[in-house]
């Protein structure tokens, strides 16, 4: 240990050490919380195997064999197949980067030291949500490569930039429910709540396989599931309607009904988000 | 002042956590809070620092309301039971946390304070329970605060572990800094504080330099039998509070053990099973708030 340097006093009472250097301000703060976020993430494994690789493997095991498939207007099953598994990998990172991952920083009081800190919450949930967006947008790029290698996925390179622009909006869109996750549960429960959403959530709305090959009562419940609207924006992106209805079995909505879909469900959950967040602190200060 | 607490009282549910508590702290103080477990020591800081908003009564940090964030840019903090991420290193994490501080120490020189230049590089996961606990104290100090509160800062630190961290805050406050940090070994106050501040069922109930508070604190408990009245023990200087134990020993709470029993020896008086042992501080502290108290 050292001895501290000199300390001068400001007229406002400040006692600076002569070392002291200003912040960057918002953004360098921002993308501070970013990399940190990110080269923390890098270092467990099982988080980004979790998160790249799972979608990709999956794909690969469904997404070749149905390559020789195609629906009325000529898109293949395969092409269909991939951006569902994109989503549902951009779920994981939702339900579980922030979900859960925000659970468990809470229950081990890192939130509480950040909060006797002068840096405002939304550092906090902006570096998460930049690392995610990363991380989503890594995944797809290597899923569409697989795509276009190995499951005969054509489609022009506007379309390419449609379907992975949707696939990324939206996943912003849904990120508040990650977050209203993670300030309600239980630290200890949060978990099994991401795996209990994860799972039927992504098969109800046809990430995995056509909602046309599965019991029609999950065809009924689909259109109130704001990951089916997501879904049917992803394929409307680059096929035609008629194909993406004989994909899902559902009768069309519209574009817009989507869109309502999901920008309802950013604003109803980030005010949950708020609303837990203020009662976790609440909570907190007792 | 730094710190201004006007009778503020707490309650959690039934428990009267803070029972009107009165403290003001001038920059440049160096002060312990000392109390037995669930005295209020914690719950104290966290009014200081805006953590928590009290039930009556008002905390004001450097002239205003504690959980603005003028004053939390000026002020470092150790909690308890704060975890951090694990995945990150060292140097990471302190320069992540100088981020969101309006003024930051480079990290070299924080990790150096706090005696952790070897470690820059090591994972957070990897550190041993007193590594941990200097990362805590690098954390609360890069953004070179004007203030800093320690929350029972040397729970996890081994005796030459406490050394060099007093030895740090002590030159952390000959900088003109402000420190408040809590505790509940006597000593430890003693050694370090300029003011104490006892604190007992949410309430302040001694206050000076640390030989003031020792003088009114019987800090050792001598215990022999013998067929002195307890009465006249009571009586006599230095001595707080005499108890009747079970097995018949005589417990006697004293800030003076020599002069006690250098005085009983000299009346000639028998004492047989003698012992002189540090009084733990609920002891003290009940000789303390029961000091006229003479129990059989």
């Amino acid at each position: 240990m050292t001895g501290p340097a000199s300390v001068a006093q400001r007229p406002d009472g400040r006692r600076l050490s002569a070392s002291a250097r200003p912040g960057g301000g918002a953004w360098g703060l921002w993308l501070a919380q970013t990399r940190a976020e990110f080269a923390s993430s890098l270092r467990a494994p099982d988080f980004v195997i979790g998160v790249v690789a799972i979608p990709v493997m999956l794909f690969l095991m469904f997404g070749p064999p149905n390559a020789r498939w195609s629906l009325p207007e000529g898109t293949r099953i395969s092409a269909m197949m991939m951006p569902g598994f994109g989503a549902f990998g951009i779920l994981s990172l939702v339900l579980f980067a922030f979900g859960v991952e925000i659970a468990q920083e809470r229950g081990k009081g890192w939130l509480r030291l950040m909060r006797a800190t002068p840096a405002p919450a939304w550092v906090y949930l902006g570096g998460k949500l930049a690392m995610s967006v990363l991380y989503a947008a890594v995944t797809l790029v290597v899923l569409f490569a697989v795509a276009a290698a190995f499951a005969q996925v054509r489609l022009s390179p506007q379309q390419w930039l449609q379907v992975g622009g949707v696939l990324l909006a939206g996943g912003v869109a849904l990120a508040p429910i990650g977050f209203a996750l993670g300030f309600l549960a239980r630290p200890r429960a949060a978990s099994t709540i991401g795996n209990l959403v994860f799972l039927p959530l992504s098969f109800a709305s046809g990430f995995f396989f056509p909602l046309s090959q599965l019991p029609p009562f999950l065809r009924d419940l689909a259109p109130y599931l704001p990951t089916y609207h997501y879904g049917r924006l992803i394929w409307s992106s680059f096929a035609p309607a008629a194909d993406i209805t004989a994909y899902t079995g559902i009768e069309p909505v519209g574009a817009l009904a989507s869109v309502a879909w999901l920008v309802g469900t950013f604003v109803v959950f980030s005010l949950l988000s708020v609303w837990a967040y203020r009662r976790d602190r609440r909570r907190d200060e007792g | 002042m730094v710190v201004e607490m006007h009778g503020v009282e707490k309650r959690y549910g039934d428990v009267q956590a803070l029972a009107g508590v009165d403290l003001s702290v001038a920059a440049g103080e160096l002060v312990g809070f000392l109390g037995p477990n669930g005295a209020g020591k914690t719950t104290s800081i966290r009014v200081m620092l805006g953590l928590t908003s009290p039930t009556a009564g008002e905390a004001r940090l450097f002239g205003g309301a504690p959980d603005r964030r003028e004053a939390r840019g000026r002020v470092g903090v150790m909690l308890q039971e704060s975890g951090v991420p694990t995945t990150l290193r060292v140097r990471e994490l302190v320069a992540l946390f100088g981020r969101y501080y309006p003024y930051a120490l480079p990290v070299k020189e924080v990790l150096a304070r706090a005696g952790l230049e070897d470690k820059a590089h090591a994972l957070v996961s990897t550190l041993s329970g007193g590594q941990r606990q200097r990362l805590y104290f690098a954390l609360a100090i890069v953004g070179d605060p004007d203030l800093l509160f320690l929350d029972e800062p040397t729970v996890a630190l081994d005796v030459e572990g406490r050394r060099a961290f007093w030895q740090q805050v002590v030159g952390f406050a000959e900088l003109g800094k402000t420190v408040l940090f809590t505790t509940h070994h006597l000593s430890e106050a003693d050694a370090v504080a300029r003011r104490l501040v006892v604190i007992d069922k949410g309430r302040i109930i001694a206050e000076g330099t640390p030989s003031e508070v020792k003088r009114r604190v019987a800090d050792r408990t001598v215990r022999f039998r013998s067929d002195l009245p307890a009465s006249a023990l009571a009586a006599r200087p230095g001595v707080q509070r005499v108890d009747l134990e079970p097995g018949g020993l005589l417990a006697v709470y004293t800030s003076e053990p020599e002069r006690l029993l250098r005085e009983l020896f000299a009346q000639g008086a028998e004492l047989r099973d003698l012992t002189v042992t540090d009084a733990d501080l609920e002891a003290a502290f009940v000789a303390l708030t029961r000091r006229e108290g003479v129990a059989a």
